[in-house]
């Protein structure tokens, strides 16, 4: 899983090829949908670091992630995923993210996703702005 | 007999395994089977590389999601005894609990069976069934016969 650097839009990208270890099933070659979902985690999860409001080195913890699978991906293609930070209010973050097929740009899942930001790592606790 | 839906001699044991053992990610985890009374239920082995925060440390969120999504379509399968494997449409992961470096446990219900669609109920604990580390709903859409 590799970060687009120079990915134009809002949020963040990253790009998954797909891998025999990714495997729904060995008859269809297809993305498994709990490999997605955890692509989807683990990437909604780093874009909140690009919000903004973010204060770095605060910890977080994914508090719900849905996903809907709207179509299968062959493990032939590479998977886009991409994430954007809405809003981060009250230690909440709120976060949409899709996976596309990174050729031909069809959507294959979408997630909606909030995380719990914990107090930055280190000794000083950080007050943010009021 | 001749009715690849519903195949009389596999039990839904042999099915679950058999889907486990093709599926390449679930095999890349680990995940296990095991029966507790008329319950069937997976077992994903703690290993370094599927820690998601490495300060707490703790395992990662999406790979619990992994186990929800796993958890919940062997259930199905074990239940109704399917011979092709049902098709996640979406997953609800609720996390309520860090996940912590041991071993986890899911178990799921099947909620309603439909012709066509089937509604699970999955979730997830380490030391304590009684307090779940995360839960899920699914919506799964069942193989058609004949397909």
């Amino acid at each position: 899983m590799v970060l687009e650097e120079n990915d134009p839009g809002p949020g963040i990208s990253v790009l998954l090829p797909g891998h025999p270890r990714l495997a729904n099933d060995e008859s269809d070659q297809v993305f498994h949908t709990g490999a997605i979902l955890a692509i989807i985690d683990n990437t909604a999860g780093w874009c909140i670091r690009d919000h903004p409001d973010y204060v770095e080195g605060t910890s977080m913890a994914t508090l719900d992630l849905r996903v809907d699978f709207l179509r299968r991906i062959s493990l032939t293609q590479t998977l886009r995923v991409r994430a954007e930070c809405e809003a981060i209010n009250d230690n909440v973050a709120f976060v949409r993210a899709t996976a596309e097929d990174a050729e031909s740009g069809l959507v294959v899942a979408a997630g909606l996703a909030t995380f719990m930001l914990g107090t930055p790592s280190g000794l000083e606790p950080k007050i943010g702005p009021v | 007999m001749g009715d690849a839906f519903f195949n009389e001699a596999e039990t839904g044991l042999m099915c679950a395994e058999r889907h486990l053992e093709r599926a390449g990610y679930a095999r890349f985890l680990e995940i296990r089977l095991m029966i507790e009374g008329d319950q069937l239920q997976t077992v994903l082995p703690p290993r370094e590389d599927l820690i998601g925060n490495v300060n707490l440390p703790a395992l990662h969120g999406g790979v619990l999601g992994s186990l929800l999504d796993v958890t919940a379509s062997l259930a199905l399968v074990y239940h109704a005894v399917l011979t092709n494997p049902p098709r996640l449409v979406n997953i609800d992961v609720d996390y309520l609990r860090t996940g912590r470096v041991l071993q986890t446990f899911g178990a799921a219900e099947v909620v309603r069976m439909g012709r066509r669609a089937a509604n699970v109920r999955a979730r997830l604990w380490q030391d304590d069934p009684e307090r779940p580390i995360a839960v899920a709903r699914a919506q799964f859409l069942l193989p058609q016969r004949g397909v």
